[in-house]
């Protein structure tokens, strides 16, 4: 890597004159147009400012278009309904990790967000007296958990995300946002700690593009591809968490990744639990019905973290089915045929094309597939990005995230369903907000230095770094040794180490793969559509958000929400919150677990620093809606 | 023998071979990648047309027709269409009429499981 920079300051001069680099100005820039992108792209329009939203897909197909849950808000449709509960329910699903003030604004803005789409024209499914229809979902209840179920779940038929993603598309093109589709964000422009916009490369053309804006919006979604089973599309690899970390910020609570248990093998399409609840069980490679080993009375019923390490035990101890033995089966064909077309209608198509299996008659591959990224970047309520330093939280100016992308943090340790949707346009919108309430459009052009030939800005290491690939691949200056390595997209196949015990092993692994990104080498030379370019670039990106994820994981012993460990497997917060806090010793700060994990790499060597912040624990306004002190979760 | 009506493209004449008054096409096809010989009496040539696709250097396709759409073997596809998704049906004038949603998802309530359920799949949970 060494010889790369130094030859990378040779390369830098010709990059300015050879390649041509294209300079734009606005007022604010938003990188990635999914739900929360286009939310905060044309909140900003709305406002005043001069808006680009880059984004690497067309606006619709990002992954936002795949959500076919609902959203959740407090509208009281079904039943009285305060947005108090909502706001419990969330911190209690969170673990204890969420930070209050977060989740109060977003539980609070619901009901007004869920009204504004609908004025959008988001057709939500209706009562027969016309208001928004209200389902039960994602463990939501009445009065602080005393009052029983709540309907708080908003849909619109199907194809909720897909329906929202269109309307907020349709309604940005009211405003005149410049979108620039199809152009890949390489990384941000720092200067002096403050972030001035984001330099892109245009795929089309293979030109570089300067985006120079006071105000930088990443909504660039999460990283579910990092994992060799995932739900998520081939587009989701953590772009914008491998921007800020390149740029030297910190990224938050990265080794909270949601799981599904029963995933099916290959596709990524996920098993309902019903399944099981009909009746269908796991079996390993000895045909033995394994989760009666790891839970004895619930069997294969037992909550979803537990099903899902009893499956990845089995397949780590070598009883898995398949050639690699790496996953295991889920048997429903010892269930009448009739009973499962009646109670599950679909199953049969669903296992058909995504498995190609009958399943009245043979076994349904699956493994725990990752459903979601909890961490991302850190932000405050208002959706600006912080850095910790010193105990305090410190804003740093012109870079804002939100939606997936984002760690604000409102989902903690575990999301409840139904309100990921739900954070995208609450927060999406509270980065428009906060933009224009800090500065006026047009006010105070930045004074910009011009890019001298031989240093780019600090920060923006990541251009010279990527040309260095670029040129490699274009013109072959570089004379480095590069060996053949497999396909990129490959490298960054891994499985959950959720079994702590190989969490050591798996970061060793981690560094050696990092290490042989060195190695990689673009076939590609061309500048018109260079895919394996970009694939090389989002291997780069999975690989930073991998080796974040898989350190903080490793140091975080105790299990608390997604994050489950065998060795570690009761939460550890300041006080035993199953007993009375009166008279027990507060822990210090380095002593317990309920904080948030940041951490730094150094790009360079593939080292990951760990620090920690603590838990927002109070509301916005206590005397409207109090903090949640936390208590032991259970359902 | 017979008349032949089919619609061939990215075929080639490689060459022709007349004797005897009987006229041999030997034709390339590229999709398949398969030599075909088609034999046509020479009396009947006068009605042999020659159309088809001539890319030139330019480039471009010059049609002087339209390409004739392809006619299936008569009487086995007449199986009427069957219905694809037989599982999960609308609901008349879209409106469940246990929950009376309208506009609502189709077949049984999805969270029936505590997820959120679709077909099989699981979509959020």
């Amino acid at each position: 890597m060494a010889s790369v920079c130094a030859a990378s300051r040779l390369l830098s001069k010709r990059i300015s004159t050879q390649y041509p680099v294209v300079d734009h100005e606005f007022d604010a820039v938003v990188v990635g147009a999914g739900g929360a992108g286009l939310r905060a792209a044309f909140g900003l329009s709305e406002a005043g400012f001069n808006t680009a939203c880059v984004t690497k897909l067309f606006p619709t197909r990002s992954h936002t278009v795949a959500a076919q849950g609902g959203i959740n808000a407090a509208l009281g449709n079904m039943e009285g309904d305060d947005w108090r509960w909502h706001f419990y329910d969330t911190v209690k699903g969170s673990d204890w990790l969420g930070d209050q003030d977060a989740i109060h604004y977003m539980t609070e803005q619901a009901p007004a967000a869920v009204v504004e789409l609908e004025n959008f024209g988001m057709p939500f499914s209706r009562t027969e007296d016309g208001k928004i229809y209200q389902r039960a979902f994602g463990g939501q209840s009445l009065k602080f958990g005393k009052g029983g179920q709540a309907h708080r779940c908003c849909c619109v038929a199907d194809r909720t995300g897909h329906s929202l993603l269109h309307t907020l598309y349709g309604r940005s093109l009211r405003y005149d946002t410049s979108y620039f589709v199809e152009y890949f964000a390489l990384d941000l422009l720092m200067e002096n700690g403050e972030c001035k916009g984001v330099i892109a490369l245009c795929m089309e053309d293979g030109s570089i593009h300067r985006f120079r804006s006071q105000n930088t919006v990443i909504a660039t979604g999460g990283y579910g591809r990092t994992y060799f089973s995932c739900t998520s599309a081939h587009t989701s690899t953590g772009d914008g968490n491998a921007m800020v970390t390149r740029a030297g910020l910190p990224c938050q609570d990265l080794e909270f990744v949601q799981f599904h248990p029963t995933g099916i093998y290959g596709a990524g399409c996920l098993i309902t639990e019903g399944c099981r609840g009909e009746g269908g069980i796991l079996i390993n490679s000895e045909g033995e019905r394994f989760m009666e080993r790891y839970a004895p009375n619930a069997k294969d019923l037992a909550s979803r973290d537990v099903v899902s390490r009893s499956m990845t035990i089995e397949i780590r101890e070598g009883r898995g089915v398949g050639p690699e033995k790496d996953h295991v089966y889920l048997q429903l064909h010892h269930l009448p045929p009739q009973q499962l077309a009646t109670r599950l209608p679909g199953i049969s198509e669903t296992a058909m094309i995504f498995a190609g299996v009958d399943v009245t008659k043979e076994p349904i591959p699956v493994l725990p597939t990752v459903h979601y990224n909890m961490g991302g970047i850190p932000t405050n309520y208002k959706g600006q990005v912080i850095t910790h330093t010193n105990g305090n939280d410190k804003v740093v100016p012109g870079l804002y995230a939100c939606g997936e992308a984002a760690c604000a943090s409102v989902h903690g340790a575990n999301r409840l369903g139904a309100n990921s949707l739900l954070d995208l346009v609450v927060f999406g919108r509270a980065c428009a907000l906060t933009i224009a309430e800090e500065h006026k459009p047009d006010k105070g052009k930045i004074r910009w230095h011009r890019l001298r030939r031989d240093r780019t800005p600090s920060g923006s290491s990541g251009p010279v770094h990527i040309t260095c690939l670029l040129h490699c691949s274009l013109w072959c200056l570089c004379c480095l040794p590069r060996r053949e390595t497999v396909p990129p997209d490959a490298q960054c196949r891994r499985r959950v180490c959720g079994q702590p015990g190989q969490a050591e092993e798996g970061c060793d692994k981690m560094d050696d793969i990092y290490q042989s990104l060195d190695d990689i080498k673009t076939f590609d030379r061309g500048i018109v559509w260079n895919t394996d370019l970009v694939e090389s670039l989002e291997l780069q990106n999975l690989m930073l958000n991998a080796v974040q994820t898989i350190y903080s994981a490793e140091q975080r012993k105790e299990s608390r929400g997604a994050h489950a460990r065998e060795d570690f497997k009761d939460r550890v917060d300041e006080y035993d919150f199953s007993k009375p806090t009166q008279g027990q010793e507060k822990k210090p700060f380095e002593q317990h677990w309920r904080k948030h994990t940041m951490s730094y790499v150094d790009p360079k060597t593939g080292k990951v620093s760990l620090e920690y912040r603590p838990v927002i624990d109070h509301s916005l306004d206590e005397q409207d809606c109090a903090h949640i002190p936390p208590a032991i979760r259970s359902y | 023998e017979g008349y032949v009506n089919e619609a061939r493209q990215t075929t080639f004449v490689i060459y022709v071979i007349y004797e005897k008054n009987v006229v041999f096409f030997v034709l390339f096809s590229a999709a398949d990648m398969s030599l075909v010989r088609f034999r046509a009496s020479a009396s009947r040539l006068q009605s042999l047309v020659f159309t088809g696709c001539s890319r030139g250097v330019s480039g471009a396709v010059k049609d002087k027709e339209p390409l004739k759409k392809a006619k299936t073997p008569q009487g086995r596809f007449d199986i009427p269409e069957e219905k694809t998704n037989p599982v999960l049906e609308k609901f008349p004038d879209d409106v469940n009429p246990v929950t009376k949603e309208k506009g609502g998802p189709r077949g049984p309530e999805p969270t029936r499981y505590g997820d959120w359920e679709r077909k099989g799949r699981c979509v959020d949970f």
